[in-house]
């Protein structure tokens, strides 16, 4: 791009003679207009016109986009799941569904589950497919019928679902007040994670290093630190994650970090002794450095999802939750099983 | 910004139009369909607070919800396809008789409406002759 563009008057000039030259273009006259070229030229003002504001006013896009796509995938779902609900045709009913959980999907997205989301899409795409063959098996209706044209209790029906929604929005405004305060700190502060980010380097320069003073420099240097986050501190009046994990005992995760700072608590204590009996052997030190950087690491990791979603939920289902992956195992099975007993045609039965 | 509560407050909506779709519709097919609706709550619900608080167990346990989904979607079909072959319909009003004791019986009262007569379907003429409008579109029109 020439630099004379990156000047905003340039900018706003340049976006408004496109405009004008598209919108002349696109009006309606006599002799023939040119749409595409005017369509064209229109587009690249608007595009202009957003670089612009970009670099005028600021990128407004940082939660905006994320913003816009939350509601449009959110008013997609409902506006689809209504449909969905009061559509008479059962194969209307199901293109509906699709769009449903296609917008539901974006929404996975949204919440950092990029798995889920084509495992969503894979799953439901054959379901929704098996529906549709259904529908055209048993569904043949000519005219109005008893199961599409009727319902049942439609007034009691929409009341009670949409009181359920209502209690369940006005626990959430009850509840939001006081959690919403809670949620957005997580226990281990963004200074925390720069005092981690600086003990890793020390550790990492300490295992990197052969003379005897330079890795015990640098494994002090990162003990230091890592005491200033874990506790005990040198007489610094910050409060430890410790201290903040107390305040915050009802969350269930907190019990699970207290016992990580803990370990790396006495970690750190133990590799300091480790270093001094060491006396001077290189290889000794580094080997009581390497497990606290290696915790450091996963320590500094708390409070987010981890990068690499589909690794991290693999190795996370054959850790923690293999007995989930068993049960869901055997539920297949016996669903399998079941669904062939029950549509099985016995003999005697009206063909 | 969008925090954790929109994404409940989604949730929650998604699941109570399942649940009026589940409760009121008479069609099977749509009925299931409603239901699947309803675990999408769900599941929206779950990655939402694994999101918020940092941790991938919700999206196991999503992950879980999905199985038990294709499950039932799978012993759902079968049931239809048995329960369509005993009374050759959809409806899941026709098997009302197997009810609580004691409750009375829905009566369906208001007669369901006629389809409006639409346009006559075209009829294909011989080739070579002038076609010739049938007598009963004549009465119709």
């Amino acid at each position: 791009m020439p630099a004379a563009l990156n000047n905003p008057v340039n900018q706003l000039v340049l976006a408004i003679l496109l405009g004008t030259a598209g919108l002349y273009l696109l009006l309606p006259r006599p002799k023939r207009r040119s749409v595409a070229l005017g369509s064209f030229l229109a587009i690249a003002a608007v595009a202009v016109f957003g670089h612009f504001i970009n670099t005028a006013f600021g990128s407004p896009l940082n939660h905006v986009v994320g913003d816009i796509l939350f509601w449009l995938f959110s008013a997609v779902a409902l506006l689809f799941g209504t449909i969905l609900v009061t559509q008479r045709n059962p194969a209307r009913g199901a293109i509906a569904f699709a769009f449903v959980i296609l917008s539901t999907c974006g929404l996975f997205l949204l919440l950092a589950a990029p798995f889920l989301m084509a495992a969503t899409v894979i799953i439901y795409a054959g379901a929704i497919i098996v529906t549709f063959l259904f529908v055209l098996m048993l569904s043949h209706q000519a005219g109005p019928s008893d199961e599409n044209d009727r319902t049942r209790e439609p007034l009691l029906g929409s009341l009670a679902g949409f009181a359920f929604v209502g209690l369940i929005c006005f626990t959430l405004l009850q509840s939001s007040g006081e959690a919403q305060a809670v949620l957005p700190q997580p226990p281990l502060t963004a200074e925390d994670k720069e005092i981690l980010g600086k003990v890793r380097a020390d550790f990492d320069k300490a295992l990197a290093n052969d003379g005897i003073d330079e890795v015990r420099q640098a494994a002090f240097s990162g003990r230091d630190q890592l005491a200033n986050v874990v506790g005990p501190g040198s007489g610094s009046s910050r409060k430890s994650v410790t201290d903040r994990l107390k305040l915050m005992a009802y969350d269930p995760r907190s019990a699970v970090m207290l016992k990580q700072t803990d370990n790396l608590r006495t970690l750190n204590t133990n590799m300091e002794d480790a270093i001094l009996d060491a006396q001077g052997d290189v290889a000794a030190m580094k080997l009581a450095i390497r497990p606290v950087r290696d915790q450091v690491v996963i320590y500094s990791g708390n409070g987010q999802l981890p990068a690499r979603n589909v690794a991290n939920i693999g190795y996370i289902l054959y850790s923690e939750h293999i007995l989930t992956v068993e049960l869901a195992g055997t539920l297949l099975l016996v669903a399998t099983i079941g669904a062939v007993a029950i549509a099985q045609r016995r003999k005697g039965s009206a063909a | 910004m969008i925090s954790l509560w929109h994404f409940l407050a989604v949730g929650a909506a998604l699941f109570g139009l399942g649940m009026v779709g589940f409760l009121t519709r008479r069609n099977m097919i749509t009925m299931f369909l409603s239901a699947e609706m309803m675990l999408q709550g769900v599941v929206l619900n779950l990655l939402a607070f694994g999101r918020y608080h940092g941790d991938l167990s919700g999206q196991v346990v999503a992950l879980f919800v999905i199985t038990v989904a294709a499950c039932e979607a799978g012993l759902a079909l079968a049931l239809f396809l048995t329960l369509y072959r005993h009374r050759k319909t959809l409806d899941a009003d026709v098997w009302q008789n197997v009810r609580e004791t004691g409750v009375p019986p829905t009566v369906d009262t208001e007669p369901l409406r006629p389809e409006p007569l639409g346009e006559p379907m075209p009829i294909l003429p011989v080739a070579g002759r002038k076609p010739t409008t049938p007598a009963e579109e004549t009465v119709r029109a």
